[in-house]
């Protein structure tokens, strides 16, 4: 089987079907309450996180706002 | 005895009246000097000039302290100085943290400048009293302290009227004593250290400011290098000042409309989006805790992990519980964001206050690294206490838990034991044997009196006595020019490797944390985006200091349209804050760019002091392999898939049928050989040569060409 | 406790309760320097919205040098003398009704004085006493 596969903030990371932005930031521990999520491009927000599906080959962005204390 | 005898027996050395004046945008023109020596008192007058070139706070303390000292002046000499400054915005009430006080002295663990930035009310009062900047030089004969009375335009040193050492009876005493009634109080704000600045190189100064809910003096500190080390001694017991009529036009800016409204913009995003953001109003910096762990990048058990399966007993939602909700926690007037969070009636359980009910100022983020994970303690109530007993004693926290896992971590391996600690059992997680020690280094004795010197100096001791090899503990001991680091896992993202190692003062975070955009977000991949974000990152936060100002309420909320920006990690918006409030201060129209130019200016000076005092060039920039990747077996082992992937991906080596050790050298070539070259990347970035000093063309073109700078730099190319 | 009342659907959008309010308090006739506002609604502009103080006292614990209090009647004031204009209660107002000119250092709110609901043609305000 081939292992489909995304791109989360450039680096790879296996797609699978049914993948929503919610799903996606649980699998890869992104807590942090100010992220900023794009795919493709596109910004998506927080309420739409659950409802967002992740496509094949989709470029997702989660971008972490923190810059230290 | 009681307040009131006390105030009787106070003896004057020296009394000095000044004439009031009027503060113009944001300066009051004038600097005022003291000599503890001889007892001299003098103002000095704030030229056009220094104002251009330094703009103020840290930048007119590092001028004055190089015009003070000598390449072979010791943090010791009568003639090292400490200068608190204030700067231009500091002192208006309207936007969130505005009323810091810039500290600098030369530093007893780094044996050069080190600046700490401090609230609390002194520096908005120095300048209400008629001063941008309080310098202290020379050694008082017996304990001393200063006392500023802003309102009738006098100076006074006293012999010191109180016995107590320890800056929370301090600070209590002195706004009791100088103040006329309860309601006086908050016109009063202290400077003090305590007992263990007497012994250790880690000494702190406290900065008061009386809560009016709770009817306590809170502190805040002048945490880094050893401020209050030099302080006592100097026999300073404390630094007093009082002003009464704080308004909020006392600054008598060029625009107060447009500081005002900016202002209220801020107050009202963070009333909108604090909640849903860091929570800074209910926990303070603390809200990071269980985020870190998450991310595995809090410090436990000397920086060896970032990840603690128990750090739930230690996260937030713990703290938020302990400390008193409602208050309007800030430490200068108009500090929204109220992040000086305080625990009330928190009973002691060990030291010499043991059984007293207390208020413990925090704790703040780095504490609960410091004093939690990172020496493997994981109960809030310890936690807490060491907290306490760190600010009173005037210890500073960070560098206190970071030296005290480097002791535990040498306790695990042999390097010490219960004879050479005196009975101190320092495995990690021994919260015991941890409060034994700090009080020990209050009274400077046992181990306590080696600890207290610092990561660096016990490198050397227990080389020396005990045998130890070099470097393992050159790799184990994260300290760098001599301070510790502070507490984040810096090991995964090599700009934040950066962030830590090339700064002037040493590896604290307060010039970059770039963890999330490099390793998380990866928007930084190149060598010249990481030297990029280490230009501007260190430059645009090198200018709160120069002003007076919190970084914090900066990037500790963001505004709701952040997102859409281009640039969401600068916070577009809020930079264009600083600007407008600094060109509505001063009068003196800036953009973002001109911003950073003044950083740079500073910055730049800094780095040249630096190495006027023979450090600051590439080889004091280099970092200890814990701070870059797994020094032992144990470490890369934890998180062997990481490692073993990296090693094919970044470098095509095959991991498969290698021991760990053959692993662990190939990964360590690579990543010293990337610091290398970031190393050179930012040099050439910040306009330095390969050796890391700043090159005559890059100070004439940000007009820094002074003539005592410019012999610096031809001595040194 | 003593606030002004208001039924928004009897405005008329004369605007005489700013100009009272104003020159009451600052010997002025001008809207921004009045403790209360009238602004037709963004769906509807025959509709009016009225923004002035419900006395909910959420300020107090705000201001960090305790200026802001509540008198025996309920109603809360600013105590000039001790304010050192910080304005965190104009931005934590979740009425929007506590206000900033910048010709003056400290801010104003509306103390139920009740001129303005004198002066009110078809008694939208007036003073309650609950």
């Amino acid at each position: 089987m081939v292992i489909k596969m995304i791109q989360v903030n450039g680096k790879e990371f296996p797609w699978e079907e049914g993948l929503t932005v919610a799903e996606l930031l649980k699998r890869k521990r992104y807590s942090y309450p100010k992220i900023i999520v794009k795919i493709n491009g596109t910004l998506v927000e927080p309420e739409e996180y659950a409802s967002t599906a992740v496509r094949d080959g989709d470029d997702v962005k989660a971008i972490h706002l923190l810059a230290g204390g | 005895m009681s307040i009131e005898n006390k105030q009787s027996a106070r003896r004057l050395l020296k009394e000095y009246a000044y004439s009031l004046g009027m503060i113009d945008k944001g300066y009051a023109n004038r600097t005022l000097y003291i000599d503890l020596s001889g007892n001299t008192i003098l103002e000095k007058p704030v030229t056009q000039e220094m104002k251009d070139k330094f703009t103020g706070g840290k930048g007119f303390g590092l001028k004055y302290l190089w015009d003070a000292v000598t390449p072979a002046t010791k943090w010791n000499d009568p003639e090292n100085e400490i200068v608190i400054a204030n700067g231009p915005l500091c002192g208006i009430t309207q936007y969130p943290g505005s009323g810091k006080s810039l500290v600098v002295t030369i530093s007893p663990l780094t044996n050069m400048p080190v600046d700490s930035n401090v609230g609390g009310y002194f520096g908005p009062f120095l300048k209400f009293s008629g001063f941008d900047a309080l310098e202290l030089q020379g050694k008082a004969d017996k304990d001393v302290i200063v006392f500023i009375d802003g309102n009738k335009g006098i100076v006074r040193i006293e012999e010191a009227p109180v016995d107590a050492a320890d800056s929370h009876v301090l600070a209590e005493q002195l706004t009791e004593m100088f103040a006329d009634s309860e309601e006086d109080k908050r016109n009063i704000s202290v400077v003090s250290a305590g007992s263990a600045a007497e012994h250790a190189y880690i000494g702190l100064l406290n900065f008061s400011f009386y809560d009016v809910r709770r009817k306590a003096a809170r502190l805040k500190q002048a945490g880094r290098g050893g401020i209050g080390t030099v302080f006592r001694d100097k026999k300073i017991k404390a630094l007093v000042v009082k002003f009464v009529g704080v308004k909020g036009n006392l600054n008598h800016p060029a625009d107060q409309g447009t500081v005002n409204r900016t202002g209220i913009k801020l107050h009202k995003e963070i009333h909108d989006l604090d909640d849903k953001q860091n929570r800074m109003r209910k926990i303070g910096t603390a809200n990071i805790i269980e985020i870190m762990d998450e991310y595995d990048l809090l410090p436990t058990h000397n920086y060896k992990f970032g990840r603690h399966k128990d750090t739930y007993k230690i996260n937030s939602y713990v703290f938020q519980d302990m400390v008193t909700q409602g208050m309007a926690d800030g430490c200068w007037f108009g500090c929204s964001m109220s992040c000086a969070k305080a625990a009330d009636n928190f009973l002691l359980k060990s030291g010499p206050y043991k059984g007293q009910k207390v208020v413990v100022d925090g704790p703040e983020y780095e504490n609960a690294a410091a004093l939690g994970s990172n020496i493997g303690v994981f109960d809030p109530q310890v936690v807490m206490e060491l907290n306490f007993y760190c600010d009173t004693y005037a210890l500073d926290t960070i560098s206190f838990g970071t030296m005290t896992a480097f002791i535990m971590e040498c306790y695990e391996n042999g390097i010490l034991n219960k004879e050479r600690t005196g009975g101190l059992e320092l495995n990690f997680g021994n919260a015991e044997a941890a409060l034994e020690l700090i009080h020990q280094i209050s009274r400077g004795e046992g181990f306590g009196k080696i600890a207290g010197k610092g990561v660096r100096r016990m490198k050397e001791y227990f080389v020396k006595e005990y045998g130890a090899d070099p470097a393992f503990l050159n790799d184990i001991g994260m300290e760098q020019k001599g301070l510790e680091f502070s507490e984040y896992m810096p090991k995964e993202s090599l700009a934040q490797q950066g962030g830590y190692g090339l700064t002037n003062k040493g590896p604290q975070h307060d010039e970059a944390w770039l963890i999330f955009m490099d390793m998380v977000n990866n928007q930084i991949p190149t060598f010249e985006d990481k030297a990029e974000a280490l230009h501007y990152f260190p430059m645009f936060r090198t200018w709160f200091g120069l002003n007076g100002l919190c970084k914090l309420p900066w990037n500790d909320i963001t505004p709701a349209g952040n997102k859409y920006t281009s640039e969401p990690a600068k916070i577009p918006e809020h930079v264009q804050n600083y600007v407008d409030i600094f060109s509505a201060v001063t009068g003196k129209i800036i953009d973002k760019e001109e911003l950073i130019r003044q950083s740079e200016r500073v910055y730049n000076f800094q780095r040249l002091f630096n190495i006027r005092m023979g450090y600051g060039k590439r080889v004091h920039d280099k970092i200890p392999y814990r701070a870059m990747g797994p020094v032992t077996v144990e470490e890369y082992e934890s998180r062997q898939e990481r490692y073993d992937k990296q090693l094919q991906e970044l470098l095509g080596y095959d991991p498969v049928g290698k021991s760990t050790e053959e692993k662990m050298k190939v990964m360590r070539a690579y990543r010293e050989d990337q610091y290398e070259k970031l190393t050179d990347a930012v040099y050439k970035r910040r306009g330095w040569t390969p050796n890391g000093v700043p090159t005559l063309e890059k100070l004439k073109d940000l007009g820094m060409d002074l003539p005592e700078v410019v012999k610096v730099v031809e001595n040194n190319l | 406790m003593k606030v002004l009342g208001k039924k928004p659907e009897l405005c008329i959008q004369c605007h005489a309760c700013e100009s009272t309010c104003s020159n009451t308090w600052f010997k002025t006739d001008d809207a921004e320097k009045s403790c209360i506002r009238i602004k037709s609604s963004k769906e509807d502009a025959a509709k009016a919205e009225i923004t002035v103080c419900t006395q909910c006292g959420e300020c107090i614990d705000i201001c960090p040098v305790q200026a802001l209090t509540r008198d025996k009647s309920g109603v809360v004031r600013i105590d000039k003398k001790n304010c050192v204009g910080c304005f965190m209660c104009v931005g934590f107002c979740p009425e929007l009704a506590m206000f900033m000119h910048e010709d003056y250092i400290e801010p104003f709110k509306c103390v139920a004085c009740g001129q303005c609901a004198k002066n009110c043609p078809t008694d939208a305000i007036f003073i309650v006493q609950e």
